[in-house]
């Protein structure tokens, strides 16, 4: 199983590289937003896959935590971004 | 019983970081925000469900309680948080409006009187009341 | 207040308490004297001090079709993640796109909030913008490439608004001539 889990790790981390790249890239705020809070879920993802490969549950509430922040930190940015562009 | 565990866990677990996989490149190749938050919303979501179900599978059964809550939150959040990016896009001209085949929003705003200034949009033949005159000199 | 209004006022307040007691359970992962305890503490306090309006007025839940509800959303969220998915690899920079107006004949906040997220998780839709006040919503749809393709995404928004209003019904009715200003307000 260790291959498998192993190898959906990769996967995930390949695939938060790829929207790291888009982080970079922008071009726009919001674009980086989205971008960051796709690496959030993955991160998600990537940590609950890392629990089975070590084999403890210590970063369970983690988890929580970043599925809440995630969520709470792109809406507020979202909203920022509207009211500063909404300024102009 | 262990091995029904494993065997979900293996058909779940690849299918889900591949969905990932394929939202991460949703999110390179698509060429507006509008267009990225699809695959951001759904293959980004779905692919986290199933790693979360895989996950859960394989745990003490006191867990999969939390990873549920993970899921059910992800599964509600996810379309709120595309719905207020997507119409931030839209209200600040973030869209890429060549791209659209029919943007029937901005016919309602030119409608209402308050058209948007975004980037340049072309004529719409479809549209029942053409593009709105501020929008010509951009 | 008579007491039975009292009675009544309590009442309505107790699914949050006990769903906000739940989480806190869940969350502290254990179900110790204290955590109970704590936990009926802060979600009455919680409840008594953010006290929220009624929801959904004259609602009638039905839980076999909130079932099958979720249930559809979940095939939906399956269903979208695999089209989405082969857009990506096969439309990819070219896609073409559109806003799509879907009026709505459901008027509560939180079945207009259901069909937005329900609409999100459905193929190829991802609402864009509500307009609360004419029940609409905007939805971007992708891809979209003829009249055709807008007509099919405006009845499958339309769909999921069906399945809502059947699984809660359509809390009060609305009768025209409140929101009269638009005179294109009604479906065809």
């Amino acid at each position: 199983m260790n291959v498998l889990y192993g190898t959906v790790l990769a996967t995930v981390a390949a695939a938060g590289l790829l929207t790291l790249v888009r982080l970079v890239h922008g071009p726009r705020a919001l674009d980086r937003i989205l971008a960051l809070d796709v690496l959030v879920t993955m991160v998600i993802a990537g940590t609950a896959t890392g629990m089975l490969l070590r084999k403890d549950t210590t970063s369970l509430p983690v988890l929580v935590v970043l599925a809440l922040l995630a969520f709470t930190g792109s809406v507020t940015a979202a909203h920022l971004i509207e009211k500063r562009e909404g300024m102009r | 019983m262990t091995t029904v565990r494993d065997v979900i866990t293996a058909a779940v677990l690849p299918a889900g970081a591949a969905f990932c996989l394929l939202g991460a490149v949703g999110l390179l190749r698509f060429p507006d925000v509008a267009s990225r938050l699809h695959p951001a919303a759904k293959a980004q979501t779905l692919g986290l469900l199933l790693i979360l179900l895989g996950t859960a599978v394989q745990m003490p059964l006191r867990h999969a309680p939390v990873l549920l809550l993970i899921a059910v939150f992800q599964m509600f959040t996810a379309p709120i948080t595309s719905q207020i990016i997507g119409r931030t896009a839209y209200r600040t001209g973030a869209l890429d409006r060549r791209l659209m085949f029919r943007d029937e929003l901005a016919d309602r705003l030119a409608r209402d009187g308050t058209p948007v200034d975004g980037p340049d949009r072309p004529d719409d033949p479809h549209g029942p009341h053409g593009p709105p005159p501020e929008e010509a000199d951009r | 207040m008579t007491r039975r209004r009292h009675a009544r006022s309590v009442m309505r307040h107790v699914p949050m308490i006990a769903w906000l007691w739940l989480l806190w359970v869940l969350l502290w992962g254990s179900a110790s004297p204290v955590v109970l305890l704590g936990g009926l503490l802060v979600a009455t306090v919680i409840v008594a001090g953010f006290a929220l309006p009624p929801v959904l007025p004259g609602a009638v839940p039905r839980p076999l079709r909130i079932g099958r509800l979720l249930f559809h959303l979940l095939a939906d969220l399956v269903r979208s993640g695999a089209v989405v998915a082969w857009q990506v690899v096969r439309h990819g920079r070219r896609t073409s796109a559109a806003i799509v107006e879907v009026p709505l004949r459901v008027d509560s906040d939180l079945l207009i909030t259901a069909v937005a997220e329900i609409t999100t998780m459905t193929p190829g839709t991802l609402v864009a913008e509500i307009d609360r006040g004419r029940r609409r919503l905007y939805v971007h749809a992708l891809p979209v490439d003829d009249e055709q393709d807008l007509v099919r995404r405006k009845n499958a928004v339309q769909g999921v608004e069906r399945r809502v209003t059947r699984a809660v019904g359509a809390g009060r009715r609305h009768r025209g001539g409140v929101t009269g200003r638009d005179p294109e307000g009604g479906r065809p």
